[in-house]
């Protein structure tokens, strides 16, 4: 390959080697992820190892996926194509997955992007507290919803006095008929609860009246016919999600 | 550097599925979850030993394969090295939280793995035809042992060093060694 590669220290190879084994945690594995993005010479020596080694991927023995399997990818990616793009061109039928089980299976694709998230949404909840009136607005929890893709796209902010408000922290595209719903769920045996409709992003007071609202509980934005769905479910791709955090 | 020849597959299908994902097609996704998803589910399954998190782990590997499929290189690697070091990826980060977060009284490195997954039973279903079979063979069993115990079952210097009863940094370095002598071997 690249005379570059072999040029190589041995340090950095037997690095590369332990990367690829998935024996570095941790600091190291940030470390050597952060590498691969800069250094070519490390991304090429990763990629030899992980050539080589992808013969043993091969002799794992094949398993026949559970016949649920793809329609839980589908259901995950389907909150991926984002009504944000350009122009308003009718996307491809974003497959409205409108069973429920799709809908919370789909929640175990985000478990990842949560923990991403996490740093950011306390970051993002310490900046947030500068900008509230500081003497009686500061939340009780906050909750900040993430795209697919890891962008914060709202916040909702949970009060001592029992109100909930949600703000927006990017636009959103909503095609004309369309709305957005948030929806509230906290117990998967009751299932989601709207508790707003709105027909852009922008700040709305959220009725949660008299539901329960606890630490860890979910906050999520879908797209839905303009009158709200009508399912009393969430039908429509889901836009962005989070769970709430008690502030410190 | 030749392609190993342990992949059969035919070079060019994935990439170019790969690069529909990219644009947002997903019957190219489903193309390859055809062609790869039972030997994904495989290396899934020796990684996390149980079912359903391994099913968990290829669901999230598509998903992020279709998220991530723009940023796919062809210049830089092959795609199917690409989706399995996101699936890897995936598997380990499942297997180190589940470890974290560990409930049940057996957490997932005390498992029994399947005999299928040993190191020299997995020596033997390597391909006479790869170089890292040849490479590997010229390494003492003990030594590739460890080797194949990180990459197939996903364990750590600490656990293989439990496992072998081994100090931890007699582990860390004969890894370090085997690896240099594999490398120095595969060129």
């Amino acid at each position: 390959m690249s005379p570059a590669a072999d040029a190589t220290s041995p340090e950095a190879i037997a690095l590369a080697g332990e990367y690829v084994l998935g024996l570095l945690e941790g600091r190291e594995r940030e470390a050597a992820e952060h590498r691969l993005e800069q250094d070519i010479s490390f991304a090429t020596a990763v990629e030899r190892w992980r050539r080589h080694f992808a013969a043993l991927d091969a002799t794992a023995t094949p398993i026949t996926p559970s016949a649920d399997l793809w329609s839980r990818i589908e259901a995950g990616i389907a909150g991926l194509i984002q009504p944000t793009a350009s122009a308003g061109i009718a996307r491809p039928a974003l497959a409205t997955s409108s069973r429920f089980a799709n809908w919370w299976n789909s929640l175990f694709v985000w478990r990842g992007a949560a923990f991403a998230g996490a740093l950011a949404s306390v970051l993002l909840a310490v900046g947030l507290f500068g900008a509230l009136d500081r003497a009686k607005r500061q939340p009780l929890m906050v909750a900040v919803l993430l795209t697919e893709g890891n962008a914060a796209a709202a916040v909702v902010n949970t009060f001592a006095d029992g109100r909930v408000e949600m703000l927006p922290l990017q636009s959103i595209d909503v095609p004309a008929g369309k709305a957005l719903e948030i929806w509230t769920l906290w117990d998967r045996a009751v299932g989601p609860r709207s508790v707003g409709l709105i027909d852009r992003a922008r700040s709305t007071p959220l009725r949660l009246d008299n539901l329960p609202l606890g630490n860890g509980q979910l906050f999520e934005i879908t797209l839905e016919p303009a009158s709200g769905s009508p399912t009393g479910r969430p039908t429509g791709p889901i836009i962005a999600k989070g769970t709430t955090s008690q502030r410190l | 550097m030749a392609t190993d020849a342990t992949q059969p597959r035919q070079t060019g299908e994935i990439e170019a599925a790969l690069l529909a994902c990219a644009a947002g097609d997903k019957t190219a996704l489903r193309r390859i979850y055809e062609a790869e998803s039972p030997r994904m589910l495989g290396v899934a399954q020796r990684l996390l030993k149980r079912r359903a998190l391994a099913e968990e782990a290829v669901q999230d590997a598509f998903v992020l394969i279709f998220r991530h499929a723009g940023r796919f290189d062809p210049e830089r690697g092959a795609g199917l090295t690409w989706i399995y070091a996101i699936l890897r990826n995936r598997s380990l980060s499942i297997l180190r939280d589940e470890k974290r977060t560990e409930t049940s009284d057996t957490p997932i490195a005390e498992e029994t793995a399947s005999e299928e997954d040993d190191p020299e039973t997995v020596m033997a279903k390597l391909s006479d035809a790869s170089a890292l079979r040849a490479c590997l063979e010229t390494l003492s069993p003990q030594r590739r042992g460890l080797v194949l115990l990180a990459f197939v079952q996903g364990l750590t210097h600490g656990e293989i060093a439990g496992r072998l009863k081994l100090p931890l940094g007699t582990v860390k370095s004969w890894i370090r060694r085997s690896l240099l002598s594999l490398k120095e071997c595969l060129g």
